[in-house]
């Protein structure tokens, strides 16, 4: 029902209305309130999570991370299980040996001295991916995940992703231009023919089954790829992780989802309080954002290859460049193109993002489960 | 029994009387021989006659001696009836039966069989025995009574304003010298149609105006007066009346000018001054015809917003704050249906002809005691009667809809009818856009229909049907719709001339349902209706001329759907899904009584008992008493049979408004309502969305209360050609509900666990200046007004904003409203609208944070931000074609723009996180000045 308002916005906006970047007279509140995202994994595998504060509007920063505070899990059970920070707001742990079905709390002690202690949540099983799938239409490639759980007990679910990809440079690059000079590329070591880019999923994905018969999620979308981006140009992976979750942990994200994501046509829902199951012990009304959730974390990992009729190109022209100083400082040295190959008395230049892929945002190393 | 003024007397009858005029004047001078009367005294008359008309009687008459032709003037006997049973009676006899005790005289000419009836003089078949002789004058005068002699006095006089003549109502013989109640109809002499708000006086105390029916009841001493009928758009009318007792007058009125209705915004001068209801705006179709709007589709509701006191959240919503009041606290009416979704495309457009209405009321107020059920308004909206003399009809083109209506006796003078039909061919507005909505389509269409019979002098019957619909698809997978049906029949009997009645059954339904079948497995079906039966009578009883009442009694059973959720076909895996009917009855009795004891003083007072039952079968949930009302304080549940009563709300409420005239042109009036609303609409948008659903009160949700004090000061300029006023008021709302964070409202079981109980307080003033008529004709308003909220109740375990007042999404402070219109001919018109209001409330983003993968917003408490103010400017051009009378079809243009100056007025600004960075945007419906054109055709 939301998609079909946000398209009749879309009409509307189309036909008659107009949208307008719009930054409002600064408003901003002074408080920064702790931030906490993260999943405890149930699972035989690594916890990790973060804390982070809020932010001004107006801010230049782009993340605020908390370090230094004291994270413990403790279960009903009255055993004590502790993350460790790693930097840059990182807390982790290996593996906390949760045990599924037993309730744990999340206490955090800041560096500052504010203490904080989440709800008790049970530790829950996440059934497996079944499959990702990925289907095409004239915007792009949609992936999709098919998931479900014979034994209805999840319902909830979420998901977020790891993607990579590969690019190729549109020409072999065998030369560098380095302090005034040409000089042969250094092969294999210097290699910037091939590469590869990561992203993962900045949105709330989320889906629940309580209004099907069955436990099964069927086709959920997960990332559309536009026509012709540059996932597809050679292959393309997606690491998909799946947590169950409760009802309460499914309206926290559903409530995010809208607030953040889901705003603005004109018949989204106003943006909503989020309350979340942290608290400072010492003072209730203070706000913490984040959500503890202890699940199963699954993952799938799927590759995808450039399907055919896939139109990513780039548009790269090659020059020829005098085998001269000048000729070279001229065309090479703004770095406005680089050389890549030569001829007899000249070098053949093309633009950088057509040589090298690292320009384009890549790394030479290939990834381990490539 | 047609009274026309002397002017119209229709052609037929002059025609008549000039031939016996001539015929007089052969008889009287020319007849060399002189003729005794000779009585036709063998023939026996035999007949009925019950309270027949002149013409009827003497048609009657007619028949059953076929030899004898009646010569009278028609139109001074109009105000004549006869009962009379007549048993082996001569024609003289029953002749001197049916004109006792009146001036009318007969004369009865046996040689030519001719009958001549006049008032006063009486014609002599013969001439007098001495005429030769003696040159005696003819006995002119009966014995005239007393009471007729000022009148006599008064008659030259009067003559010069008003070259009319003498009109009797009532019988001689019952005069006496107290009030008596004339009543009767006002109509259109063209086209039949009744005419409402038409003023009928004879002084300032005895005053009244015509009802929705036209009728009026107008209590006069007896004697004689002056009665004036006038409206704007009409010719007034003055009538000489000698008044002997209660009877009957109807009364045609001709336009004023042929073609072009003349605009009006108010059709009663000096109205404002006198009416005692507070708060009330009446607006013509033609002044809402004149106000430009979005493509040019004249917009009922559209004109509404732009009333003193009327705010919108938006441009594409139709729903409408009146004095703070929510959008579903507005009564909407039409024809007497209710109308839950007044709107088409999402409320683009309204769904009303304007071809056939013929006018709006909103009580703002000052809401009668015949209304209940909302809290904030009665938007009451009237098609006119069909034509009772030809078929006419008009048809129109816009840039979105076009329309057609046709009306037109179906039995001549009796009975008519009126239809209109709109669709829309908005597809080609679709097939611009972006491939992947190639297949979408988009209609609606709305149809109304009205019959009006006229059974005899004293009962009407009315049938009404109304018809919306509104479908659309996207990308062609997903279909929606919703739609509206009503009909109804309405009986309006007159008991007597002090007391009538009006009785209402109806029937209305209002659903919504999508479907989308692009997912295999999780196609759907889902949807929500509700229908209500309705019962109602009203009665009025007029004791004298200060004291009158009105009673009545409705009934409204509920039968509410409020979701179901449903596999589309057989591969789908949706598990079928209903929230459980609701039923309910709703029953308001009232008494309302109105009391002028002076010229000044004016006061209504009236009382509303109203009772709602929530019937079985229902299974109603319990929570632990005191605790907040959630999943987890749920105790269990109770199951209702069929037609069990579960619960019981009642309680009175009290409608009091007073006016007191200090000078002609200066008044002051008061008013206090209580209101009860017992079926709520839940939204979580700030306006009304197709999918927010209805809820009747039930064990667990407490009906809404209101109540309003208010105060105004009418002030009129230039003889009553401008009206100014002040109106002030405070207002309190409790137990609106309000959704919790993130609450689901759709297929919710147990939706008292998502809503939160909200009281509100409101506050405003509201200037008006308006020039009704005239060449340049129009209002300037300035509204000042707040609108608060609190959800207080602590047992409902969440608050919003900590429990303090924050302003609802419509809470606009400063409004100013200008609409004026100038007539540069009789062809030729260019409205100019003017619209300022501040921005809405909106809740805006205060701190950024980091959180799965993307920068995303907080929120700050609801409400604490506005959005940039609201400008606009419309302009338009009204262009008929030639007036010359005789031609086949008249039609007229529509030229202009909306918003002129292109303004780009934020409709919501908001903040999406989009590729991990936050973007705000302002997103604007019509962003751009739009030009339309429409044509109009009449036939």
């Amino acid at each position: 029902m939301r998609t079909i308002f946000i398209l009749t916005t879309i009409i509307f906006a189309w036909l008659i209305g107009c949208k307008k970047p719009y930054s409002p007279s600064v408003i901003s509140s002074n408080r920064s309130m702790l931030v906490v995202e993260g999943n405890l994994n149930a699972g035989a595998d690594s916890t990790t999570l973060r804390l982070t504060r809020t932010f001004k509007l107006d801010d230049t920063a782009r993340l605020i991370a908390e370090n230094n505070a004291q994270l413990t899990i403790e279960g009903r059970d009255n055993s004590v299980r502790s993350l460790s920070g790693s930097g840059n707001g990182y807390y982790t742990s290996s593996n906390l040996n949760l045990i599924i079905g037993k309730e744990y709390r999340l206490r955090i002690i800041t560096s500052g001295g504010n203490e904080y202690l989440s709800d008790y949540v049970k530790a829950r099983i996440t059934p497996d991916i079944d499959s990702v799938g990925w289907d095409r239409d004239i915007t792009g490639a949609h992936v999709y995940v098919n998931t479900g759980d014979p034994s209805g007990n999840t319902v909830y679910y979420r998901w977020n992703y790891d993607e990579t990809w590969e690019i190729r440079s549109y020409y072999y690059s065998r030369f560098v231009y380095e302090n005034g000079g040409v000089r042969p590329r250094l092969l294999p070591a210097e290699d910037v023919s091939v590469c590869w880019k990561n992203d993962q999923s900045r949105q709330i994905i989320l889906a629940n089954s309580k209004s099907l018969t069955q436990d099964i999620i069927y086709k959920k979308p997960i990332v559309t790829i536009p026509s012709g981006s540059e996932k597809f140009q050679v292959r393309y992976s997606i690491l998909l992780r799946q947590y169950s979750l409760d009802k309460n942990a499914y309206d926290f994200f559903e409530i995010m989802k809208k607030n953040t994501e889901e705003i603005g046509s004109i018949f989204s829902p106003q943006p909503s309080e989020i309350r979340g199951n942290i608290h400072n012990v010492n003072d209730l009304s203070e706000a913490v954002i984040g959500y503890v959730t202890v699940s199963e974390e699954k993952q799938k990992r799927v590759f995808i290859t450039r399907p055919t009729q896939w139109d990513f190109s780039l548009s790269c022209t090659s020059i020829d460049v005098p085998k001269m100083a000048d000729s070279i400082n001229y065309y090479f040295g703004g770095y406005q193109y680089v050389p890549y190959d030569e001829g007899p008395t000249v070098y053949l230049g093309t633009e950088p993002y057509c040589a090298d892929c690292t320009i384009r945002g890549g790394v030479t190393t290939k990834p381990s489960f490539w | 029994m047609l009274l026309q003024p002397d002017s119209i007397t229709t052609i037929k009858n002059c025609d008549m009387m000039r031939s016996v005029r001539l015929l007089l004047l052969l008889i009287l001078f020319f007849t060399s021989y002189s003729v005794r009367a000779q009585e036709p005294a063998s023939i026996k008359i035999n007949g009925e006659f019950n309270n027949v008309s002149a013409t009827e009687f003497f048609k009657g008459l007619e028949v059953l001696i076929p030899s004898y032709k009646f010569y009278y003037d028609a139109s001074k006997l109009d105000s004549f009836t006869v009962k009379l049973s007549i048993t082996n009676l001569s024609l003289t006899e029953v002749l001197e039966a049916a004109f006792k005790g009146t001036d009318i005289q007969f004369a009865v000419d046996t040689l030519s069989k001719n009958i001549f009836i006049t008032q006063k003089v009486k014609i002599y078949t013969e001439l007098p025995d001495n005429f030769f002789n003696e040159k005696k004058k003819l006995n002119v005068n009966n014995n005239l009574p007393d009471s007729l002699l000022d009148y006599e006095e008064g008659y030259n006089e009067k003559t010069k304003v008003a070259p009319g003549r003498l009109i009797e109502i009532g019988r001689k013989t019952n005069q006496t010298r107290n009030n008596v109640i004339i009543t009767g109809y006002v109509r259109n002499v063209r086209t039949g149609e009744p005419l409402t708000n038409v003023s009928v006086f004879t002084d300032s105390l005895h005053s009244t105006i015509t009802d929705i029916y036209g009728h009026y009841s107008l209590m006069v001493t007896s004697g004689n007066h002056t009665l004036s009928v006038s409206t704007i758009g009409m010719k007034d009318i003055r009538l000489q009346l000698a008044v002997y007792s209660e009877g009957k007058l109807d009364i045609d009125m001709n336009e004023e000018i042929r073609v072009l209705k003349e605009v009006l915004v108010s059709n009663r001068k000096s109205y404002n001054i006198r009416n005692v209801q507070m708060g009330v705006e009446r607006l013509s179709i033609e002044k809402i015809k004149s106000v430009p709007t979005v493509f040019g589709e004249s917009d009922v509701l559209r004109v509404v917003t732009s009333l003193p006191g009327v705010k919108t959240v938006g441009e594409a919503s139709t729903g409408f704050n009146v004095r703070g009041g929510s959008a579903d606290q507005n009564l909407i009416l039409f024809n007497e249906a209710t109308i839950y979704n007044p709107s088409h495309f999402f409320g683009l457009f309204s769904a009303f002809n304007p071809e056939v209405v013929e006018g709006i009321e909103l009580y703002k107020s000052s809401i009668p005691a015949n209304y209940g059920g909302r809290l904030s308004s009665v938007l009451d909206i009237k098609t006119r009667e069909g034509n009772k003399k030809n078929i006419t009809g008009s048809a129109g083109i816009g840039l979105v809809t076009s329309r057609v209506h046709l009306e037109g006796p179906l039995i001549k003078n009796k009975t008519s009818f009126i239809m209109g039909a709109r669709t829309t061919y908005a597809n080609w507005l679709l097939n611009l856009l972006p491939q992947e909505y190639k297949n979408s389509t988009a209609s609606f269409q709305d149809i109304d229909f009205s019959v009006s019979h006229k059974i005899d002098s004293s009962n009407d019957l009315y049938l009404n049907g109304y018809f919306s619909n509104d479908k659309f698809s996207l990308g062609s997978d997903t279909t929606y719709g919703y739609s509206n049906r009503n009909a109804n029949i309405k009986w309006k009997h007159n008991f007597s001339s002090k007391f009538r009645g009006v009785f209402i059954a109806g029937y209305d339904q209002y659903q919504y349902n999508v479907s989308s079948n692009k997912n295999e497995v999780n196609a759907f079906k889902l949807g929500f209706d509700v229908k209500q039966s309705t019962f109602k009578s009203d009665f009025t009883y007029f004791l004298n001329t200060k004291h009158s009442l009105d009673f009545g009694l409705s009934s409204v059973y509920y039968k509410l759907h409020p979701g179901y959720f449903e596999p589309y076909d057989s591969n789908s895996a949706i598990q079928r899904d209903e929230v459980n009917t609701e039923q309910a009855l709703e029953s308001g009795l009232y008494l309302a009584h109105h009391y002028s004891p002076n010229n000044k003083l004016s006061v209504s007072s009236g009382i509303r008992y109203s009772i709602f039952n929530f019937l079985g079968p229902q299974e109603v949930s319990i929570y632990t008493p005191g605790s907040p009302v959630t999943e987890s304080s749920r105790t269990g549940t109770i199951a209702y049979g069929k037609g069990k009563f579960i619960n019981t709300y009642k309680g009175p409420e009290i409608r009091l408004s007073l006016r007191y005239i200090l000078t002609p042109t200066l008044s002051v009036k008061a008013a206090y309502n209580s209101l009860r609303q017992y079926i709520h609409l839940l939204s979580n948008t700030a306006i009304i969305a197709p999918t927010d659903i209805w809820k009747l009160s039930d064990p667990n949700i407490r009906p809404q209360k209101g109540e309003q004090v208010s105060l105004g000061f009418y002030k009129n300029f230039k003889s009553n050609t401008i009206e100014t006023s002040v109106e002030l008021y405070y207002k309190k709302i409790k137990d609106y509900l309000d959704y919790k964070p993130g609450g689901t409202l759709f297929l919710n079981h147990n939706i008292e666990t998502d809503v939160i109980n909200t009281k509100g307080k409101g506050y405003g003033v509201e200037v008006l200046l308006k020039k009704p008529g005239g060449k340049l004709n129009g209002w300037i308003s300035y509204t000042y007004s707040r609108i608060l909220l609190n959800a207080y109740d602590s047992t409902q375990g969440v608050s919003i904003n900590n429990g303090k007042y924050y302003p609802a999404n419509y809470d606009k402070p400063h409004d100013v409203t200008l609409a004026g219109n100038f007539r540069v001919n009789h062809r030729f018109s260019v409205s100019l609208n003017f619209n300022y209001s501040t921005g809405r409330p909106i809740t805006l983003p205060i701190a950024r944070f980091y959180y799965a993968g993307s920068e995303r917003v907080l929120y700050s408490d609801r409400n604490q931000y506005r959005i940039p103010d609201y400008f606009r400017t419309d302009f338009s051009m009204n262009i008929d074609g030639n007036h010359k009378v005789h031609q086949k079809t008249h039609n007229s243009w529509t030229i202009g723009i909306y918003n002129v100056l292109g303004r780009q007025n934020p409709y919501s600004v908001y903040f999406v996180s989009e590729d991990g960075k936050i973007n705000g945007y302002k997103l604007s419906i019509f962003g751009s000045a739009i030009p339309f054109v429409n044509f109009n055709i009449r036939f």
